[in-house]
């Protein structure tokens, strides 16, 4: 289990409004961390930093241990950071292999691809690829994603980001619409991802589906990190009762001797 | 339909998403053949080379603005300032001839063009820059250029004697049948419609028009390819208007008005969503194409000039209908599919 992405003290006001108060986060490789917290308790903030879109007034983001700075998404994604939005940022016209390859389109060879023209095959080819190893069904690479199904939309976004991160994806509440059936195979899809070496961060606010696929909680209230939790032994009752502030939260989470419970 | 019921496809098979393209394309042919045909089963003249040659010279300049329209549509924008600039450009290219008789027809189409593409840029910098809405800029654009262009011309007009006949026979001479005029607009259209389809810029645009946060987000650099789509716009309704002036050889201060209408109609008629991320030039040069075939066959049924418009406008309504019916349709097909793949 190692260190992937580390924040520190990461403060962020907007006006006098403190969002972040000195908040600390931990990411390992191959894990999914839930990212908990009530309304307002700063967890889009703290992805947005952590993802280049926001930036922030202190703290300091180590990625494999080394300090790095990000003013825009791009470069993120240069060090190997993807996010899946909570509103997909998917093309609705396009197709799953257009969409998939938006802004980064791979050129023919040689003299044409000088000119910029796209080499489609390829790009279908490689999208292709990409959907079938993480069991994504995809059947039409070119049809328009408004008429695909919300899962299927979702699966897409969830690819993309694949094919591109090497490091960690952020995804913002990739369940938030999609019916039971759904979630589940967006939730397949997500432990697959971490499976193959990269961090997760996943944003929630379904307490069973974060016990259901997270190996570590981190639990935000009011700007600050209150709780950390190992997945094992964690209840829901525990984990509410952190972002609410009802329970006093043990310092030492793997300390924390509860069994069973609700859910 | 049996279109969109068509197998799913296979890699290198005819992908029924391709189809679904090319639907639109193909109904208007349909529509231009039925309309052909009924027209001249009741008048046999419209079928001979000269009426022919008229349709295909008549849609030309709308088609030619057409495909600018496109690219700026396909942003999620739309610019009505085209006919004033074919007007401007007409004009100038005109007094170009006036001051200098012997000037060289290359030059005379660069200064047409030249005209489009600042008022173009003009613009693209407004419209990028202040994110004030395309419609309103572009509103206010038609009626400056328009007023500059009444205020140089001056209730006069260019005189046709002034226009050397090497630069008239762009407008309306013909090789092997067919007009210059359609040529060198078949040539563009072909031209932009495959950089449309298969350079990065040109599907960037489709990007942009389809979900603009999507595709900042994507790195796709927004301002820079809409300020592009304008100019392109631009600098076509310029060559638009040099291609008037050799076409009729004479413009005054009311040259290419209303054109802009001509060309959203076309546009949208041939399959170009309104709100941006779908649609080809080709499609809206087949839109022009048969918004003037239509036009031409009224006149030829002797039917009362009042109802071009009438026509045009239910034309309209038509196409943006079938277009919300193919899409639910495609919508509950596929996710249908979709279900069957969860269940």
């Amino acid at each position: 289990m190692t260190v992937l992405l580390e924040a520190i003290g990461i403060c962020k006001n907007y006006g006098h409004v403190e969002v972040l108060r000195e908040v600390d986060f931990v990411v390992n490789a191959g894990e999914v961390t839930a990212l908990i917290g009530d309304n307002g308790a700063g967890k889009s903030t703290l992805v947005k930093i952590l993802s280049g879109a926001t930036n922030r007034d202190r703290g300091t983001i180590l990625l494999d241990g080394k300090p790095i700075t990000m003013s825009s998404p791009t470069d993120a994604r240069n060090l190997g950071i993807e996010t899946v939005y909570q509103d997909l940022a998917l093309a609705p016209e396009l197709g799953p292999a257009e969409n998939t390859f938006a802004g980064r389109e791979i050129l023919k060879k040689g003299f044409l691809g000088k000119l910029g023209v796209l080499d489609k095959e390829a790009m279908r080819q490689r999208a292709a690829d990409a959907f079938t190893s993480m069991g994504t069904d995809v059947k039409d690479l070119d049809a328009p994603i408004a008429a695909l199904s919300g899962g299927q939309k979702q699966s897409v976004a969830i690819c993309r980001s694949v094919m591109w991160a090497n490091k960690v994806i952020f995804m913002d509440e990739p369940t938030a619409a999609l019916g039971v059936r759904q979630t589940g195979k967006v939730l397949e899809l997500v432990r697959r991802v971490a499976d193959r070496g990269i961090a997760v961060v996943l944003i929630s606010h379904n307490m069973p589906e974060v016990l259901e696929v997270a190996d570590s909680i981190q639990v935000l209230r009011l700007g600050k990190r209150v709780a950390e939790y190992r997945n094992e032994g964690t209840t829901v009752a525990q984990l509410v009762g952190a972002m609410t502030g009802a329970l006093d939260v043990s310092p030492n989470p793997s300390t924390a001797p509860v069994d069973g419970g609700a859910s | 339909m049996s279109l969109t019921v068509a197998p799913i496809s296979r890699p290198g098979g005819v992908r029924r998403s391709e189809l679904l393209l090319r639907a639109r394309e193909l109904s208007i042919v349909l529509a231009l053949l039925i309309v052909f045909g009924f027209t001249t089963l009741k008048n046999h003249e419209f079928a001979n080379a000269a009426s022919i040659r008229q349709l295909l010279s008549g849609a030309s300049l709308v088609a030619l603005l057409a495909v600018g329209q496109t690219l700026v549509v396909v942003t999620r924008n739309v610019d009505l300032s085209v006919g004033s600039v074919l007007g401007l450009s007409a004009y100038l290219v005109g007094t170009l001839f006036r001051a200098h008789p012997n000037a060289p027809i290359a030059l005379a189409f660069l200064v047409g063009i030249g005209v489009g593409v600042l008022i173009g840029a003009i613009n693209g910098i407004i419209t990028t820059v202040t994110r004030v809405p395309s419609l309103v800029v572009t509103l206010a654009m038609l009626y400056i250029v328009r007023g500059v262009d009444a205020e140089i011309v001056n209730a006069k007009q260019i005189d046709p004697t002034l226009i050397p006949h090497s630069f008239q026979v762009v407008g309306y001479e013909h090789i092997f049948g067919i007009p210059w005029l359609a040529i060198i607009v078949t040539v563009i259209v072909i031209a932009v419609g495959f950089y449309m389809r298969s350079f990065r810029a040109g599907r960037d645009l489709y990007a942009i028009g389809s979900n603009p946060d999507a595709a900042t987000l994507a790195g796709v650099p927004s301002g820079r390819r809409v300020f592009t789509a304008f100019v392109v716009s631009g600098g076509l309704a310029g060559l638009g208007g040099a291609l008037f002036l050799a076409q009729f050889a004479t413009v005054n201060a009311t040259g290419g008005s209303g054109y802009e209408l001509n060309v959203v109609a076309a546009v949208v008629v041939g399959g170009v969503a309104i709100f941006g991320g779908s649609g080809t030039v080709f499609g809206a040069a087949l839109g022009a194409l048969l918004l003037n075939t239509i036009n031409q066959a009224l006149v030829a049924a002797k039917v009362s000039a009042f109802w071009n418009q009438a026509v045009a406008g239910a034309l309209l309504l038509a196409a943006i209908a079938f277009d919300r019916w193919l899409s639910l349709r495609v919508e509950r097909l596929e996710s249908g599919r979709g279900e069957r793949h969860v269940v």
